[in-house]
């Protein structure tokens, strides 16, 4: 091996060798159907890691911006017929990167400096991520439940959190939020490859709960769903979790003790709960034909398809319909690339716009603040009459 | 090795953004869907014929091979650039100019995607019959340059039967016109026949004419599980001497239901030999009428279950297993090679009993599936390339898999292609003559060898 810091799983040899090449994740990938280009798939990435493994090529530069071009919505493990956890080749050749010492693109480090220095990538102070809160929930107290909000409400727009916390309210549900104190559920900073300071906040997170006695966590947030189903505990979508304790090499050497104990829901899983318990009363009529997407982190990597279905069949008038791919073939809305390629953010959005303004949708629900930002971006760049909506806001509109 | 003048004058003919010459991006293109690989010098992604016909007159001066490509799926090395040299993409010419429904023809740029092309002609009542499992991500350029088979051969033939007329850019750089696009041509040699599948040794296809077919008005799918591979055989011959040809005809042996089991758990039998996937298609009264023929041979020969689907959520789940059938295997061993050796109809039952007894022999685990209808079968070698000794073994089964299928009167490949994987056992099959022939057509067509050099045995004197 050219560099012996570049470490993968034992298991990820294997994943490298058993492709096939068939390349069918060509048809999928929302970043190889905007270039053209075979290093911007996963069979080109996955011969690239094989390459180095070979001592055919370096951790060069070139390999490192190939590595972090992609959106990680792991659409091509679903289309491959080898079932190669590509999302777990990426994410390992990035730690690989990290621990090599190889330095980060630009955008990346930014975000990095932030995480690690305010615990959120917004840059913001600790002290103020509470501040959009009503005073009960700015600071922790025992409870089963906690509620985390996660960075983009805290910080950038609070508004599906407030509507939230309103809707679980007036269903009498009872949870506690850490407020003032939560901190970043550590997800960018891992999927930059930078698995110590994730370990770390997993730890830290982890900690915190516990001494509350929390039992379940809650999130509104689809990438802090993922990280907490997948990361934190082993409840991961559509395959084994790729930080499972097993795998020694992807954590620290002292790991914080497993989490498997904690339940683990998104704010819809609980709000489709309570509609069937007659909690939570959709009663307002809507009458809009409505397509949700599945983003890919509450999607394919938390599992998570019908509960977000549930609430929108439950409002009156809502008319629902699937995108051509849906579910765990659901495709990107490009939304990772926001901050380091916004034109083909941008571009990729437009895609997923124009699918359903040919099927008459008059609304996309989405489930996920990044979604919802990317996909306003590409209705915009359209021209597009479409209006795109968090289903939280479409129930809050409903129940009051 | 490609000079710094030659670098300059791709960039200028095909513009900076479309030319890459990155140690990363050279890997990218150094494969297809074998295990060859092959570094190329540089790689260039044209814009138009012109800009294709300046690259190939470039080549001829410079004296630097071409290798066109298309998504880069083959299963032969067809697209794998062993002379180094350039890989010319040809995913930029990517547009379906025109669909005639009055004169049935399709005209495509060859970066076209084959799947995109028949659900563009079936929005207008049309089929385009070949269907290579590819078809997603196989280009229709590609598909000619290999004439590309899939599972609708049997009834409607393969992608050589499809191609009415082709602009190719010539060896030398010049625009041929070959066909045409009315329903029967007879002037001058048929270039056209002869360009579909040289494996871009011959030309380089800038413009494809298709031919199209009325979309049959209805399909019937059926399902036979059989306990015994000889009953299953059996009634193939027999469904094709009952006077039905039916749209599909595939099998599955036991290695590849156990495989589909351990994955998809559908409920497949796993004692049992052999599973028949069948269809039928054209007008509803005869597609129903051919289907009935067929439920009755399939019972008549001792078939353990026959399944016929009722709406389109039943015939999904009967295509489920032949589906599933290369990624079940695929997920036995890291490494699986898919083979192509295909004999005449009546001897499938030899060549599946042959290639089961070259499996045991050679300690190799192979599974055998594919379309028996018209005896191109696909048997599946699963190995792990890392394991040289068991390898040896595996590429020894595999010639002699070659060599029963040429002793059954079959040949190496019936859709996949000669490239590099059976250049080596070309002779066997077209003889001395033939390989002359072939040589000999191609240097007078391509003096300098800059086109697809290395490939089907043609560089030796």
């Amino acid at each position: 091996m050219a560099d012996s810091s570049f470490v993968l799983r034992p298991s990820s040899f294997n994943e490298i060798y058993r492709c096939m090449k068939c390349g069918n994740c060509r048809e999928v990938c929302p970043v190889f159907l905007e270039t053209g280009h075979e290093a911007m798939v996963a069979r080109g990435r996955v011969q690239l890691l094989k390459a180095v493994l070979e001592d055919r090529l370096d951790l060069s530069d070139g390999l490192r911006d190939r590595v972090y071009a992609c959106l990680n919505c792991n659409a091509c493990y679903v289309a491959c017929p080898c079932g190669i956890e590509v999302d777990q080749l990426i994410l390992a050749s990035r730690i690989a990167m990290v621990r090599a010492g190889k330095p980060l693109p630009d955008s990346q480090r930014v975000l990095r400096e932030r995480i690690v220095g305010e615990q959120n990538p917004y840059g913001q102070k600790q002290s103020e991520r509470g501040a959009w809160l009503p005073e009960k929930y700015r600071k922790p107290r025992p409870s089963p439940v906690v509620f985390h909000a996660g960075c983009a409400i805290s910080y950038a727009n609070n508004r599906v959190g407030k509507m939230a916390i309103a809707i679980l309210e007036s269903a009498s549900a009872d949870f506690m939020m850490m407020g003032d104190e939560e901190q970043c559920c550590g997800d960018p900073i891992l999927r930059m490859g930078d698995v110590d300071s994730a370990e770390a906040q997993r730890r830290r997170n982890i900690e915190e709960y516990r001494k509350y006695g929390v039992e379940t966590i809650v999130t509104a947030c689809a990438g802090c769903l993922k990280m907490f189903k997948s990361y934190y505990t082993e409840q991961a979508g559509l395959q084994p979790s790729p930080f499972s304790t097993r795998d020694s090499e992807l954590r620290t050497q002292d790991s914080a003790p497993s989490a498997q104990d904690f339940r683990v829901i998104h704010t819809l899983e609980w709000f489709a709960e309570l509609i069937g318990q007659g909690r939570l009363k959709p009663q307002k009529p809507l009458a809009k034909r409505v397509a949700y997407f599945d983003g890919c982190d509450i999607g394919r990597h938390s599992g998570v398809y019908e509960a977000p279905r549930q609430v929108l069949r439950s409002i009156p008038g809502v008319e629902l319909i699937e995108f051509p791919a849906h579910h765990e073939t659901s495709r990107c809305c490009g939304g990772p690339l926001m901050a380091s390629d916004p034109e083909m953010a941008a571009s990729i959005a437009s895609k997923r716009i124009r699918e359903v303004l040919d099927a008459s949708a008059e609304m996309i629900a989405v489930a996920c603040p990044t979604c919802m930002v990317n996909l306003r971006d590409g209705a915009n760049r359209l021209g597009a009459k479409m209006e795109i909506q968090d289903v939280t806001a479409l129930l809050y509109r409903v129940l009051k | 090795m490609l000079g710094d003048a030659a670098r300059s004058r791709l960039r200028e003919i095909v513009g900076a953004p479309h030319f890459l010459d990155s140690l990363e991006d050279r890997i990218s293109y150094s494969y297809d869907a074998t295990l060859y690989e092959a570094l190329p010098d540089a790689i260039v992604y044209p814009g138009s014929v012109e800009e294709v016909a300046a690259v190939v007159r470039l080549a001829n001066e410079e004296r630097f091979a071409v290798t066109p490509r298309g998504a880069g799926t083959g299963l032969s090395g067809g697209s794998i650039p062993i002379a180094g040299g350039l890989v010319m993409v040809l995913t930029r010419l990517n547009r379906i100019v025109a669909i005639s429904t009055d004169d049935l023809y399709a005209v495509v740029e060859p970066g076209v995607i084959t799947a995109d092309l028949a659900a563009a002609v079936a929005r207008r009542g049309l089929l385009y019959p070949p269907d290579p499992a590819s078809q997603t991500v196989s280009t229709i350029g590609g598909n000619v340059a290999e004439n590309a088979g899939g599972l609708r051969g049997l009834k409607y033939g393969v992608t050589r039967h499809y191609i009415l007329g082709l602009e190719v850019v010539t060896p030398k750089g010049e625009i041929l016109h070959t066909g045409s696009a009315t329903v029967k041509c007879v002037t001058g040699y048929d270039l056209t026949q002869l360009m579909v599948g040289s494996e871009g040794t011959l030309g380089v296809v800038t413009r494809i004419w298709c031919k199209l077919v009325p979309m049959p008005e209805h399909k019937e799918s059926m399902l036979a599980i059989f306990d015994h591979m000889d009953d299953a055989a059996r009634t193939v011959a027999a469904i094709i001497r009952s006077g039905v040809i039916p749209a599909t005809l595939e099998f599955l042996d036991r290695v590849t239901i156990n495989a589909v089991e351990d994955f998809k758990k559908i409920g497949l039998p796993r004692q049992a030999e052999a599973i028949l996937l069948i269809e039928t298609d054209g007008q509803r009264s005869a597609a129903q009428a051919e289907a009935d023929k067929v439920v009755a041979i399939c019972r008549e020969n001792h078939a353990g279950s026959v399944q016929k689907a009722a709406d389109e959520t039943e015939r999904a789940q009967l295509w489920l297993a032949r589906r599933s059938a290369l990624s079940s295997l695929a997920r036995v061993r890291p490494t699986t090679i898919l083979e192509d050796a295909t004999v005449p109809r009546s001897r499938v039952p030899d060549m599946v009993r042959g290639v089961r007894e070259i499996a045991e022999r050679h300690r190799i685990l192979i599974g055998n599936f594919g379309h028996a209808g018209d005896g191109n079968l696909h048997p599946t070698v699963l190995t792990d390339i890392r394991d040289k000794e068991e390898y040896a073994r595996a590429e020894k089964a595999i010639e002699e898999i070659f060599d029963l299928a040429l002793s059954l009167g079959g040949t190496l490949s019936g859709e996949h292609g000669i490239g590099m994987a059976k250049a080596p056992f070309l002779k066997r099959e077209t003889g001395a003559v033939g390989i002359k022939t072939m040589r000999s057509i191609k240097r007078a067509l391509d003096p300098n060898n800059i086109l697809n050099p290395g490939k089907m045995m043609l560089d030796e004197a």
